[in-house]
């Protein structure tokens, strides 16, 4: 199975829930779905595909919505799904029903970006320390480290 | 009546600190759950402040095992960023190191799956063994660890006849040892006894958790970044794609044994077929906007590296998903309804990094909420206990 097979096949599977796809290197490929459409084409993908190794989520901080990279892989090609999300109402639905293994990065996502993730069967923090204060998301561009002024117990100040 | 054990955050079966929780019904774990972030250092949001060079040495640093492995993932994604191409005698010497550094991981797992097993003498030699690999990676590199071999667009030192004639003949005393510890950790009884039917994995289960590495290709799937996207010169190099189907940690101490081999012998085809040439090309200082997925087999599994560039010298986003967090789930799913005395031994065969320091554990019973604490080395203790007076299990399979 090469790039242009693949392509064909997604293209006829999935023409009305695929909004683009590009293809700009050997072995990787690029797919636009809305956010609606996530659940239906990651489970078409499994099923038809047989594409159920998830290598990670990437999300990304666009200012104006949140970009969700879903990297796929199998034994030809490395196949990512993006999705966008506004940043006002950043909500979207866990994909760990049709791939277990998602759930890290899954929570990784709701710890760093500060998304929603529906359905999430666990959804506990992951990284972030337990006194971390709430609203504080690091991946997000406009967040910024300040160092807390040092305190030296019994010193002058 | 249940216990909650609580393993880590510090545990000395672990690259990173993780705090794994741990319910036991007697002997046997029937839930496990994991907390991570103890050693999270933002690597990622720093990344983003960094230059497209500097952070060459800021990815070398996520890990010490494989170092090599951050620094080429990344490396390669940079230079499909800025649309360079290396040239092949840079390509081969960077595959080179890659290759050695698999050995020295597999050769590090291999006397720590021993030690945990309670094979001291095998620890003791696999690792004497170990350090030809080092004193080959020092002579390329003149370090140990951080090699410091990339950089974009090819590496930074050259090959010479001297230290290739150096490399194939140490080479040649490790194949000879590798040979013996193939024979030792595959048919030595009580080692295979320890081994066998630990961990289970179903093929099933390691496709759905997604897992990678040495701990997927054991459970029977054939899946190795060299050779479905095969980077590099990985598309010259002859090389086989090592599977066992016992599902368990002797699978995957036979999958990493078998790598061993290969891995010398593409490291004789490197150097045999070096090309003659320059070893890198000057690189330019910023990356037009695109964006990249690289993908690399580190030692423990699949690496993918995101980078996005926005036309400044700096990375707009770079993702890092090392190996290791994709066989978390797995190894939940191992340690469920396993033994108690099982946990370092499954923990060792994901191969997170062993740092030798020795840590406490502390046992909490579940009613009297009374905390006991105990060393790691006592859960050793117990874990070859309970072993030694064990029937040989009867799914023990001789995989070779």
């Amino acid at each position: 199975m090469n790039d242009q097979v693949l392509i064909d096949k997604i293209n006829e599977g999935l023409k009305d829930k695929v909004v683009a796809i590009t293809n700009p290197a050997p072995r990787r490929l690029f797919l636009q779905v809305t956010a609606d459409n996530l659940l239906p084409v990651v489970g078409w993908l499994k099923h038809e595909l047989g594409i159920t190794h998830l290598s990670t989520i990437s999300g990304l901080d666009l200012g104006q919505s949140f970009e969700l990279l879903y990297h796929f892989a199998n034994n030809c090609c490395a196949l990512t799904l993006r999705t966008e999300i506004p940043r006002e109402q950043p909500v979207l639905t866990s994909i760990c029903e049709i791939i277990p293994g998602a759930i890290l990065y899954e929570r990784e996502l709701q710890d760093m970006f500060g998304i929603t993730v529906q359905n999430i069967p666990d959804g506990r923090p992951l990284l972030l320390p337990d006194d971390w204060p709430a609203g504080n998301y690091p991946l997000r561009k406009d967040w910024k480290y300040e160092r807390p002024p040092e305190v030296i117990p019994g010193g002058k100040s | 009546m249940s216990f909650q054990i609580p393993i880590g955050p510090q545990h000395p079966a672990l690259k990173e600190p993780v705090g794994v929780r741990v319910t036991v019904d007697g002997e046997i774990i029937r839930e496990a759950d994991l907390r991570l972030g103890y050693n999270h250092r933002g690597v990622e949001k720093l990344a983003e402040q960094k230059t497209w060079t500097q952070n060459i040495y800021l990815m070398e640093r996520i890990c010490g095992i494989c170092s090599h492995s951050h620094a080429t993932c990344y490396v390669q994604g940079v230079e499909k960023l800025m649309e360079i191409e290396p040239p092949k005698r840079g390509l081969y010497i960077r595959i080179l190191v890659s290759e050695l550094e698999r050995v020295h991981s597999h050769l590090l797992w291999l006397g720590v799956a021993g030690h945990e097993a309670g094979f001291d003498s095998f620890f003791m030699y696999v690792w004497r063994d170990r350090e030809i690999v080092m004193d080959i990676l020092e002579t390329i590199s003149g370090n140990r660890v951080h090699y410091a071999i990339n950089a974009i667009g090819g590496v930074r030192r050259d090959l010479d006849e001297l230290q290739i004639k150096h490399i194939l003949d140490s080479l040649e005393v490790l194949r000879q040892r590798s040979a013996y510890y193939e024979k030792l950790g595959t048919t030595e009884p009580s080692f295979v006894a320890r081994l066998a039917g630990v961990g289970y994995l179903s093929r099933e289960d390691a496709i759905e958790l997604c897992a990678v590495g040495p701990t997927l290709r054991a459970s029977g799937v054939p899946m190795d970044v060299r050779k479905d996207d095969p980077y590099a010169v990985y598309d010259e190099v002859p090389f086989e794609v090592c599977t066992a189907d016992s599902c368990d940690v002797l699978g995957r101490t036979v999958v990493r044994i078998k790598e061993l081999l290969q891995s010398y012998n593409i490291i004789e085809f490197l150097l045999k077929n070096l090309p003659a040439g320059p070893i890198s090309v000057r690189a330019p200082r910023r990356a037009k906007p695109n964006e990249v997925v690289s993908r690399y087999e580190a030692p423990r599994g699949e690496n993918i590296h995101y980078i996005k560039s926005n036309g400044s010298d700096k990375p707009e986003r770079l993702k890092v998903r090392a190996p290791t967090l994709a066989n978390y789930a797995a190894t939940i799913k191992m340690l469920k309804n396993g033994f108690i005395a099982d946990v370092p031994l499954i923990f060792a065969a994901i191969d997170p990094c062993i740092c030798c320091a020795e840590r406490s554990v502390a046992i909490v019973d579940a009613r009297t909420a009374q905390e006991r604490i105990v060393t790691m080395s006592s859960l050793r203790e117990l874990s070859l206990k309970t072993a030694k007076h064990q029937a040989r299990k009867r799914e023990a399979e001789w995989p070779l």
